[in-house]
């Protein structure tokens, strides 16, 4: 029954993604509150370790015990959840865009170890998602002031660059890869709670200074300095 | 100077040339050993290929050589390999030699070494070992960087079935290594303290990604492993074969082996190889597909050709072979230019055409007809380039499909595919008269003949069918025709005729002509005499019918029956039969179980008269009573009772009635006689009465008992089964003696009733005799008496004043009575009760008297009566005197006070009273005061009062305002 629930709710977001690919086909959604909604809803969603996680260390055997205790993030592959927070808004999308690029590319890398079709459908579903959440991405660095194009790509801060040294050894490679999944749903988790705290920010400042939203020109530009949280611009008037 | 220079060049040329000479010609020993021995090792396949040559050889000469070549591992004294290899060896050719290892390369230092032998037989004194060369020593581990930990061989591909060896190189002595296979712990041997060896033997193939071996150190977080990648057993390709379709190409196809499990880790690959003219352009073909393969026909006439297949993976090569002449594998290309050409209405002509396959051009081909989806002709004809096929025998207006291939005539491999064409033949008159049969009725005195006909088949139309006429010829006016078109698909008609003897003529008629005419004759006799229905069982075949051949001339039989006998339109359905018939089997899908069908016979004369022969009746299959008769019950006796079903329907029931069954339960155990006992549905026992004769609607039930309880049930039952079990109904039989009892108990009656009316009528005369009246004292004599002597003592009592009681004289001696009739002469010798004084004012005086009755001696001289009594005091009276308590008290008082008045000395007796009935008293007062005689007109109890008892007189009966102490 899980499963069941488990594969609509996967065909439907993938569906949605699809769906939500077409901003970068020319347009994004405009409604900021949606689209933060969207990026929580999917980030939430990938951090599930049955997307990935779980199929790659049962198609590779790492099930076993004495070993699956070594299937753990590597410190510094992924951004931790402090440096995320941390950072402005305009910062946070951009490591978060390169980091899944990153991601993408490593899991074509991990797609050729993978012997089965219908295992690989999987991970053809996650490059998906991944994907469209970059899309989404993509729309909201739309949204707030200053545009992610200026910027970008521009991997910063540590672990920003997760991509690995190739390692000939197959063992040493499918260890690797399963740490690196472990650290990409860490980072996704960690992706959707600093989303939520834009949500939370957004409800307090709507609720404390209602009409803050309305400032334009000069003092737009001074919120977009670092470490000051932005105001999306889908609240300026047009 | 120089010139010396030169001469001692020339003597060492010369000397060197003579030393060259002398070894050869005079076969001196000669020291031919391996020089410029290199070791390299190959890691993943766990190789050590060695290269080296020989120098002292001669130019252009070629020596058989053994080389012999030492493997030791560690150290150089452990030498776990030595092999002899020999080649030919030329001069400085370099030599090559490659040796597999067991142990991963890595796992230990290896050191080769090698020494050479001529080996040839032309130079024999040759054949000595030479030096070995020095140990040359391979030394991975060195190689192998600053890791703590190595597990070896990496990504190694094996075989399921096949033995590894593995091992773990540790950088530090301090730690205690565990390795574990798909996390089971292996133990393995220790080849030296940083070298651990272990050995797996027939390794399974567990997943398509590998098997996953690993090790780690007892402390830190050092994990290293490998994955060791177990294939499946690489199988030879199946079903090897060639075939040209052209004499040009060959096409060969197999069927690889199963999957070997590792898609991305085992590739394999298909060559194909012709060993009989291996050319040097094209000997062999590396396959580009994974089950087939083209080859290019030689152009020079080859005929035989023996292909190899060779499958070959990473691990292991497998091969088939195939030897075959060409001419035996042609594979014709399908017919082409296809035609089916002058189609008339039974004939038509196929050709084609057939690619050429060079001089082997004779070709066999097979065409087949097809009809309705089936093969109706088949044909094979010999066809060098054009072929061509007349098809007869064909049924007019009919879909045809022809289909042609064709194989090599001589040396038959594979037919060609087929080439198909479709086509109709040209419609053709009808061939058969429609199958007519008809319905007459008599309506108003005229002739509806309803007309039937089933539509031609396709092959008796041989067209579409437009119309029907109908010619109706009058018997009696043979010069009469009328003639009816009817279009088609009508498949009847109805004719109103003014007699019945016409001539029928039917005929279908379709684009092309008519066919034959139907002829059936109506008469004016409809023949449905009286002919008794017989019984027909019906099979799962249907009906089987027969029936006696007529003596008449008789041109057939027709059997006719409704498919649904219950619908009004019947679906009437015939049969035509032969005159020698005279049995037939009736079948139809149409027949259901459960439902009677109906059949008549007819016979047809020579006029075309169909006259009724026999009637059949039956079931195709019977069923059980679908329903149970409404019993009645009637003539209840004490021994029996009647039941009678007379209205239940058998014939609707679907299969015939054969009888009934009567369920009777009774509380006794044996069953009666006729019956027999039976166990029911829900294992009750009961009797059972088998009721043969369907057609008796009546049974008795005897032999019962009287004031019994029976439970009866009736059920019908055919040739399945009994009906459905239903309620039984409950019947008591009346108790025998009943009737006795009513025939003597009414007349008891009815006699003691006239006994009563007599009683009654002559009540008077009986109340005379047995009870008469009391007498009234007030009509007494003694009254007078009274009243003229005026004695103020002698009152009479009234009856207010008394208590109802009974005065009892209890003894009255002779003597006393005398003494006062002679003492008082004047007065009476009478017991009066005292009235008291306001006596005149209460209610009327109660009547002291004498009981005469009780006296009887007296009886005739006095007489006492009571004076009525005013209604007034009556309520105080009932009330005391419903009071049981109170009577003996009232009583007593009142005896007392009553005797109180009577002198001791002039009496002695006791006083007994009775109250007067008014009914047998004074009746004079029953209108007048109907409350009263229930005070008076009783007898009360006698009581006896002892003179001790006697007191002054005491009323308290009477108020007390009314009475004076």
């Amino acid at each position: 029954m899980r499963a069941q629930l488990m594969r609509r709710t996967l065909l439907s977001l993938v569906l949605g993604l699809l769906f939500l690919s077409t901003p970068a086909m020319g347009s994004c959604l405009d409604n900021y509150q949606e689209l933060l909604g969207q990026l929580q809803k999917q980030a939430d969603f990938m951090q599930h370790t049955s997307m990935l996680l779980d199929p790659y260390i049962s198609i590779q055997g790492l099930d076993k015990d004495g070993l699956k205790e070594h299937c753990q993030e590597r410190p510094g592959v992924f951004p931790s959840k402090d440096v995320l927070q941390r950072l402005s808004r305009q910062e946070f999308l951009q490591i978060l865009n390169t980091t899944l690029g990153h991601v993408l590319h490593r899991l074509r890398t991990l797609q050729k170890d993978i012997p089965k079709a219908q295992d690989l459908e999987k991970l053809n579903i996650a490059k998906l998602n991944i994907r469209g959440f970059k899309n989404n991405i993509h729309c909201m660095a739309q949204l707030l002031p200053g545009s992610l194009e200026k910027t970008e790509p521009t991997p910063t801060g540590p672990g920003a660059s997760p991509s690995p040294t190739p390692i000939s050894d197959a063992f040493q490679r499918r260890l690797e890869g399963c740490r690196f999944l472990h650290g990409y749903h860490r980072f996704m988790h960690s992706v959707g709670q600093v989303f939520r705290e834009w949500g939370q920010s957004l409800s307090r400042s709507r609720r404390h200074s209602p009409r803050r939203g309305l400032r334009k020109g000069k003092h737009r530009t001074h919120l977009s300095s670092r470490n000051k949280r932005l105001m999306p611009r889908g609240w300026l008037p047009r | 100077m120089a010139l010396f220079s030169a001469f001692q060049t020339t003597f060492l040329l010369a000397l060197l040339s003579l030393k060259t000479y002398q070894s050869e010609v005079l076969s001196e020993p000669l020291s031919l050993a391996p020089e410029s021995l290199e070791v390299s090792i190959d890691s993943a396949r766990q190789c050590l290929h060695l290269q080296w040559s020989v120098h002292n050889l001669a130019y252009h000469q070629e020596l058989k050589m053994v080389f012999q070549i030492e493997i030791s591992r560690i150290k150089t004294s452990n030498v776990i390999w030595v092999e002899n290899y020999s080649t030919t060896v030329k001069r400085n050719q370099v030599l090559r030699w490659s040796w597999e290892s067991k142990l991963p390369l890595e796992c230990a230092k290896h050191s080769v070494r090698m020494r050479g032998a001529v080996d040839d037989a032309q130079v024999p004194e040759l054949r000595f070992w030479s030096n070995w060369t020095s140990w040359e020593e391979v030394d991975v581990q060195s190689s192998l960087g600053h890791d703590p930990l190595f597990v070896f061989p990496k990504d190694k591909l094996v075989e399921e079935g096949s033995n590894v060896t593995i091992c773990y190189v540790s950088r530090s002595h301090q730690n205690n290594i565990s390795c574990y296979l798909e996390g089971v712990r292996m133990h393995g041997e220790q080849l030296d303290p940083n070298v651990c060896v272990f050995h797996l033997k027939n390794v399974p193939f567990i997943r398509e990604t590998g098997t996953n071996i690993y090790c780690k150190a007892d402390q830190g977080d050092v994990i290293k492993g490998i994955v060791l990648f177990v294939s499946k057993v690489f199988e030879e390709p199946k079903d090897f074969s060639c075939e040209t379709r052209d004499l040009k190409t060959l096409n060969c196809t197999w069927a690889p082996g199963s999957d070997a499990g590792l898609l991305t880790q085992l590739s394999q690959s298909y060559t194909l190889f012709e060993s009989l003219k291996a050319t040097k352009c094209a000997p062999r073909t590396l396959c580009k597909h994974k089950s087939w393969c083209n080859w290019q026909v030689s152009p020079d006439s080859q005929e035989m050709y023996n292909f190899t297949l060779t499958a070959e993976n990473y691990l292991r090569k497998r091969s088939v072979h195939l030897l075959f002449n060409l001419t035996h594998r042609v594979h014709p290309m399908a017919p082409f230019n296809v035609f089916v050409k002058n189609v008339s209405a039974t004939n038509a002509t196929m050709t084609w055409k057939v690619h050429s396959i060079g001089n082997y051009s004779t070709l066999l081909c097979q065409i087949e007809l097809y009809g309705e989806g089936k093969v109706i002709q088949k044909q094979n004809v010999s066809v060098k380039v054009n072929g061509k096929h007349l098809m007869k025998k064909l049924e007019p207006s009919t879909e045809y499909a022809a289909q042609v291939r064709c194989a090599n005539a001589h040396h038959f491999w594979k037919w060609s595919e087929w080439t198909r064409r479709n086509f109709t033949t040209a419609e053709a008159a009808p061939s058969e008269a429609p199958d007519v049969w008809r319905n007459v009725k008599s309506v108003q005195g005229h002739c509806v003949v309803t007309l039937f006909w089933k539509p031609l088949s396709k092959l008796q139309a041989n067209g579409k069918i437009l119309f029907y006429n109908v010619v109706l010829e009058n018997l009696d006016r043979p010069s009469t025709l009328k003639l009816l078109s009817i279009p088609a698909p009508a498949n009847g008609t109805e004719l109103t005729l003014d007699r019945c003897s016409y001539q029928i003529h039917v005929t279908a008629n379709n684009s092309v002509g008519t066919s034959p005419a139907s002829v059936i004759a109506v008469s004016g006799d409809p023949g449905n005499k009286e002919v008794e229905e017989e019984r027909v069982k019906g099979t799962e075949d249907g009906f089987c019918l027969s029936w006696k051949p007529q003596p008449g001339d008789v041109t057939g039989y027709v059997v006719e029956w409704c498919e649904r006998p219950g619908d009004p339109l019947c679906d009437l359905q015939w049969k035509n039969l032969g005159p020698n018939t005279t049995s037939t089997v009736v079948s139809s899908d149409a027949f259901r179980p459960g439902v009677r069908y109906n059949f008549r016979i007819y016979g047809i004369s020579t006029e075309r008269i169909p006259y009724l022969l026999e009637k059949k009746t039956g079931y195709s299959q019977e069923l059980v009573p679908s329903d149970n008769p409404q019993v009645l019950m009637s003539n209840l006796t004490s021994y029996s009772f009647t039941l009678s079903w007379k209205d239940y329907a058998a014939e609707s029931q679907p299969g015939f009635v054969r009888g009934y069954s009567l369920y009777l339960k009774s509380k006794a155990a044996r069953c009666l006689p006729g019956s027999e006992k039976a166990v029911l549905s829900d294992d009750s026992i009961c009797c059972k009465y088998k009721i043969d004769n369907p057609k008796q609607k009546t049974f008795v039930v005897e032999n019962l008992q009287p004031a019994s309880f029976y439970e009866f049930f009736l059920t019908p039952y055919t040739s399945v089964g009994e009906g459905p079990q239903g309620a039984f109904t409950k019947v008591t039989t009346p108790d025998e003696y009943s009737h006795i009892l009513i025939r003597i108990i009414l007349p008891m009656i009815f006699s003691i009733l006239l006994i009563m009316i007599l009683c009654y009528l002559k009540s008077q005369w009986m109340k005379e005799k047995c009870y008469p009246d009391i007498p009234d004292p007030y009509k007494s004599s003694v009254l007078s008496l009274i009243k003229s002597k005026e004695n103020p003592r002698l009152t009479i009592m009234n009856v207010k004043d008394c208590i109802p009681d009974a005065i009892e004289v209890i003894n009255k001696q002779e003597g006393t009575r005398k003494s006062l009739t002679e003492t008082e002469p004047t007065k009476p010798t009478y017991l009066y009760l005292l009235p008291t004084e306001k006596s005149h004012s209460g209610p009327g005086p109660c009547i002291c008297f004498e009981n005469f009755t009780y006296n009887q001696a007296a009886s005739d001289s006095v007489s006492c009566g009571h004076v009525p009594v005013t209604p007034k005091a009556q309520p105080s009276q009932l009330g005391l005197l419903t009071s049981s308590e109170n009577v003996p008290k009232a009583l007593g008082k009142n005896y007392v006070n009553s005797l109180g008045e009577i002198p001791a000395g002039e009496t002695n007796l006791n006083y007994v009273s009775q109250l007067a009935s008014p009914m047998c008293g004074d009746k004079s007062s029953l209108p007048t005061n109907p409350p009263e005689p229930a005070l008076c007109s009783e007898y009360k109890t006698q009581m006896a009062i002892p003179m001790g008892l006697a007191s002054p007189p005491s009323i308290t009966l009477l108020d007390e305002g009314e009475h004076d102490h």
